[in-house]
């Protein structure tokens, strides 16, 4: 812009402020006055507003970065010695964490051999830049997704998953930009459709949402994107992003659709929401904020009939909450991810049930009344928002959780049992999908998995 | 003793644009505000404001809401060319909490 600023923030926002700075191709810093949260409270005493006032005539007229013009060049290698294989490994874990790389759980050095490793997953060359990874702004490449994965525990088959669900992170339409610094605790999600789910070990039965060691692709996949959010993206908890809880980052929620299970007749997610072939290799992405079990089946002698219709409105009960962080996805992104059963798909298939179906019930029965939105304070989120569709929504009474029912996503996944469904609740701008490229040798990479963990 | 050679993991930065020259005084200046009115910032920065028009000769502060206000606008490349097209010479942004 060419007009210097000074910027009024609390002091430990000071770490999503260069980050910001960073993401806008400036150098991570920025001149900033900074209180402590209780300043920014109602009520609060604001005279050091006076008393510094000096900071903010300076931040104007005297603030100098203190970093140089230059750009970064790549980082130098790491290196740690210890007395055996053991004491190196602890060492090296020590000094990652110590560089607030890890997340408390053990890391795979990414050694130049496991980094090459995992990189035979890869179909473009290491140094193919996928974006900028917000807010810090740090440069993203295939190599850079692989040194995360081998981080991370994973194996060159699954980086063709990540790398997808990278280029979808980094679409400005996932909202990431803002959900990586925002409080609301946003996780992603990435639901997988194509025969690459099974090949590669990823779950969409029981303990589909993990851990599962049967099948452990999703936990390193997911793990591996978390730690490129903060190791990369610089989503550093209370200091790169405020989100109060985290939710679920270690591994964020990484599963595949049971598409052997899909009723006849019902497409996949992927076909539905991103238009993609069936049988294509896909990931789409999107991020929620909470995750629910929902006791979805009777408990006595209800017909088949009415233990479908009691399901579907205790689900649409769950749904059925002021969730204001969703409506930024009230126009284009999603309210949440419906996760159910193939058992439960089958037997709501087989009377009469669609997806489509599924969406204008929960949409209809999900409505919020608008006298409980105003005794919540709702509509003055509503009519904070950008989008002219959230503002104009006040109006409806009762009131839809999202503004289409085309929104919701119903995707069929979970152990064959009917008790449960899971509800995935929505913090999601967009729904980002990409189509998936495998190398030529994924099938060798598929048979050596076989060799290492054994017969799917 | 074993070795361990391994790669930082966070990736390169690139700075691709300087940071903007400050101004050398406030004295005659035209200073705006961007501001998500949240956070107090319907208290603070009006505070602000007076404070910069009682410590500077002819300087012209404008009014609060002379550009859009709010965290889903501020941010916006429209935004940006509003202040710019302005004509202030610096500009207090507030309040991140």
């Amino acid at each position: 812009m060419g007009i210097p600023t000074v910027t009024l923030t609390r002091a430990d926002f000071v770490g999503v402020m260069t980050n910001a700075v960073a993401g806008l191709g400036l150098a991570p810093d920025a001149a900033m006055v900074t209180f402590p949260i209780d300043m920014f409270l109602p009520g609060s005493d604001i005279s050091p507003v006076q008393a510094r006032k000096r900071e903010f005539y300076d931040g104007l007229t005297r603030w100098r970065s203190a970093f140089g013009a230059d750009g970064a060049a790549d980082a130098p290698m790491i290196k740690v010695q210890g007395a055996s294989v053991d004491d190196a490994f602890s060492r090296a874990n020590n000094l990652m964490l110590a560089n607030r790389w890890g997340d408390g759980l053990p890391l795979w050095p990414p050694t130049r051999e496991r980094v090459s490793w995992i990189r035979r997953g890869a179909t473009q060359p290491r140094g193919h830049r996928v974006g900028i990874f917000p807010p810090r702004g740090g440069v993203t490449t295939v190599e850079t997704c692989a040194i995360a994965l081998a981080m991370a525990g994973g194996r060159p088959e699954y980086l063709p998953v990540l790398v997808a669900a990278v280029d979808a992170f980094l679409d400005p339409a996932s909202g990431s930009a803002q959900l990586q610094a925002a409080s609301g605790s946003a996780f992603p999600v990435v639901i997988v459709n194509g025969p690459i789910g099974a090949q590669i070990r990823l779950n969409s039965g029981f303990g589909c949402l993990g851990p599962d060691p049967q099948r452990p692709a999703g936990a390193s996949i997911g793990r591996a994107l978390r730690l490129l959010q903060q190791n990369v993206g610089g989503a550093l908890p209370g200091i790169g992003t405020m989100a109060n809880y985290g939710g679920v980052r270690y591994t964020n929620v990484v599963f595949a659709e049971d598409e052997a299970n899909l009723p006849p007749g019902w497409a996949t997610h992927a076909t539905e929401r991103h238009a993609f072939a069936p049988g294509q290799n896909s990931i789409s992405l999107a991020f929620a904020n909470g995750a629910t079990n929902i006791r979805r089946r009777g408990a006595k002698k209800e017909t088949p009939e009415e233990d479908a219709l009691q399901g579907m409105y205790r689900m649409a009960d769950f749904m059925r909450v002021p969730n204001m962080p969703g409506l930024s996805g009230y126009e284009h992104g999603t309210p949440g991810i419906l996760m159910l059963p193939g058992v439960v798909a089958n037997t709501m298939a087989r009377l009469g049930w669609t997806k489509a179906s599924i969406r204008e019930f929960l949409w209809e029965h999900s409505r919020i009344p608008t006298e409980h939105l105003r005794r919540a304070g709702c509509p003055a989120w509503l009519e904070i928002d950008s989008s002219k569709v959230v503002r104009e929504s006040i109006a409806l009474d009762p009131w839809p959780i999202t503004a289409s029912p085309d929104n919701f996503i119903v995707v069929v996944a979970g152990g064959g049992h009917p008790t449960n469904s899971y509800w995935l609740q929505g913090y999601s701008p967009g729904v980002v999908g990409r189509e998936l490229e495998l190398p030529p040798s994924f099938d060798a990479l598929l048979a050596e998995a076989e060799r290492d963990l054994g017969p799917r | 003793m074993v070795n361990l050679e391994f790669h930082d993991p966070s990736g390169a930065i690139e700075v691709k644009q300087p940071f903007a020259p400050r101004v050398a005084s406030l004295e005659g200046k035209r200073v705006g505000f961007v501001s998500n009115d949240q956070w107090q910032a319907y208290r603070m920065l009006p505070l602000l404001k007076s404070l910069l028009e009682t410590d500077f000769a002819g300087i012209e502060v404008l009014p609060l809401d002379a550009f859009p206000q709010g965290n889903a606008v501020i941010g916006s490349e429209e935004t940006a060319a509003h202040v710019k097209q302005s004509g202030v010479d610096a500009v207090i942004i507030g309040n991140a909490a």
